[in-house]
């Protein structure tokens, strides 16, 4: 027997958690794109789609927000920090592999200073994830050693009943436990079969990658030029990443009252290493599209000990020129035989 | 013999002669309904090359790589006649020498390709002077008539809703052949002209300001629209401007290699005084 939670009951599960205080937050549809957003009952949902076209990231980490308002008078200079607003919030219908990416970038933002920013959002954040019956080509999860129903970053995981009414509820963490306490009569003890998980194929072996990446011979292979010359240097995949997590600050507003800003930064872009003296270090794309590789695949695992990339598949899928790290790394894994 | 193996058979004449030394063409994607550009540069692999209704990116922009054409060599280049008229604007605005561009010219009328005539961009000027003030594709005339109908409030608030979408990745301007500046305007940041920020203001301005910079230079292919992350209907807003442009102006962009750029020309006895 195991718990289950019947669709037919999600209304009234959004409703119990919005008056227990909890912001609730969903793939919504909204203006031809499919994103995670509050949501005021269960119709606004968008549950069927593969995965939302933008990743959980912005929820966190979003792509702009203020850090500090600033003013100067004449004998004063005035600083205010900014902190996120706060308040418990609920994550329902996350994917699988956008809850990995938050748990993959948590040692990232808290190593050498604990970014508040990250985890007050963090720490009052419930996701509740439903693990995938559907895949497409692009999916790659299991490449990374994750799987349509890893439970990696996520605090609950449901899995969608063969009947299609309903998902059994795996509860995994306190903070889960406690969300779903306040709907725990909304739930029915049963023994509803839950569908089999989408078939997602092993595409390369990220193992064998990140050897090849390690060896410093293979930094100047004329590889990176030829997988990355279609490369238009746009910052899709990296903006669409649930795990990228570069940023910019900027300082916006005149001489005396401004406000600091952090944004969303992309190593697909020139500017990104760009030296005041006008030198770059990075100035082909193709040194670039190495750094996006290397940065995921072996800088990342050598000090966090995963990778950082939680195979979702979005850099390729809305890639303009069809590329992305699935023919890069399938193409790696050649050359590391 | 198909048009694809004609194509090919062309490309590799053109490689194994010398006569040019790329071929930017298609090849095949990732996913059976998808084709990627592709740079042969030996005539072997002309095979790998693909022509059919699913080529339809326009590849000019790659011409204007840093370096490409700077040996002065010539590259052949797979163009729909968008794609035409843009090697017509990049020669019009010393983006590069059309004369080291070798067209291979093809539309797809419905899922099948055909072939058009000619090699240089000046053989196309005829077929170009019929397209004038015609959409290349309608894609979304429906929504542009919608828009076209909507009071300029409401129209307002249909953009900021799809402006809000925007994340500042900058696909549009990395797939726009027009869009060749090798430092943008938003990448200046001594000083920082435009915010980088991603909020709705700064998600205006950076559209408000692609918009002008391409009104009079836009071929509509369509490269930004298909390009965009979040499905912004951006042809519309390039759409609107080329038919404002073509109205005022009689200006169809990317016409000739010789078209004064409607925006950025004057004339010493304009009678209007502001000009100068």
């Amino acid at each position: 027997m195991t718990k289950i939670l019947y669709t037919d009951k999600l209304d009234n599960c959004v409703e119990r958690w919005r008056s227990a205080g909890l912001s609730v937050i969903g793939p919504v549809r909204n203006a031809n794109i499919t994103a995670y957003r509050p949501v005021g009952s269960a119709a606004d949902l968008e549950l069927s789609q593969i995965l939302p076209d933008r990743s959980i990231k912005e929820l966190f980490f979003p792509q702009t927000e203020p850090m500090m308002r600033y003013s100067i008078k004449k004998d004063a200079i005035n600083t205010e920090e900014c902190l996120p607003p706060v308040g418990p919030r609920i994550i329902f219908g996350a994917r699988p592999c956008d809850a990995s990416g938050l748990a993959i970038d948590d040692p990232l933002f808290g190593w050498d200073y604990k970014d508040e920013y990250w985890f007050n959002r963090r720490n009052e954040t419930v996701i509740v994830s439903i693990a995938c019956t559907k895949s497409d080509e692009f999916c790659m999860c299991t490449s990374l050693k994750l799987s349509p129903d890893s439970t990696k970053g996520s605090d609950v995981l449901l899995r969608p009943l063969e009947s299609g009414k309903g998902w059994q509820v795996e509860e995994l963490t306190d903070r889960g436990r406690e969300a779903f306490k306040a709907i725990a009569e909304l739930l029915t003890e049963g023994a509803e079969a839950a569908a089999p998980t989408a078939v997602v194929a092993e595409k390369f072996d990220a193992d064998a990658c990140s050897e090849w990446l390690r060896n410093p011979e293979n930094f100047e292979s004329r590889f990176w030029k030829e997988i990355s010359v279609r490369c238009i240097g746009c910052g899709s995949c990296t903006y669409l990443c649930p795990t990228c997590h570069c940023f910019d600050i900027q300082d916006e507003g005149d001489t005396f009252t401004g406000i600091r800003r952090k944004n969303w930064d992309s190593c697909s872009f020139a500017l990104f290493t760009m030296h005041t003296s006008g030198h770059n270090p990075r100035s082909t794309q193709s040194a670039r599209w190495r750094q996006r590789i290397m940065h995921k695949f072996n800088y990342f695992p050598g000090k966090f000990s995963a990778n950082s990339c939680s195979g979702c598949g979005r850099c390729t899928r809305q890639c303009p020129v069809d590329m992305g790290i699935t023919e890069t790394l399938q193409e790696i894994s050649k050359l590391s035989q | 013999m198909s048009i694809e193996q004609q194509y090919r058979t062309r490309a590799k004449e053109l490689l194994s002669s010398g006569e040019v030394k790329m071929v930017i063409g298609y090849s095949k994607g990732s996913t059976p309904d998808r084709r990627r550009p592709a740079f042969i540069s030996t005539p072997e692999d002309v095979e790998t090359l693909v022509l059919d209704g699913a080529c339809i990116a326009n590849l000019s922009g790659y011409l204007v790589t840093e370096g490409l054409l700077s040996d002065e060599k010539r590259v052949a280049v797979f163009l729909r006649p968008e794609g035409i008229r843009a090697i017509n604007i990049l020669a019009a605005e010393f983006q590069l020498n059309a004369a080291q561009v070798e067209i291979l010219g093809f539309n797809t009328e419905g899922n099948e390709p055909t072939a058009l005539s000619g090699s240089k961009v000046d053989d196309f000027a005829e077929l170009i002077g019929t397209l004038k003030g015609i959409i290349p594709d309608t894609a979304g005339e429906e929504l542009y008539k919608k828009l076209e109908a909507m009071s300029p409030q409401e129209r307002f608030d249909f953009w900021q809703s799809e402006f809000s979408k925007c994340i500042k990745c900058y696909a549009c301007r990395q797939a726009c052949p027009m869009c060749y500046c090798r430092r943008c305007i938003v990448d200046n940041n001594q000083p920082q002209w435009v915010n980088t920020s991603s909020h709705t203001l700064g998600n205006f301005e950076w559209n408000i300001v692609r918009a002008f910079h391409l009104s009079g230079r836009c071929v509509e292919c369509g490269n930004c629209d298909r390009a965009c992350p979040v499905n912004i209907p951006l042809r519309l807003i390039n759409r609107k401007m080329a038919g404002e442009v073509l109205e005022a102006f009689d200006h169809f962009a990317g016409s000739s290699q010789t078209q004064e750029p409607v925006m950025a020309s004057f004339k010493k006895d304009d009678t209007e005084t502001f000009i100068l």
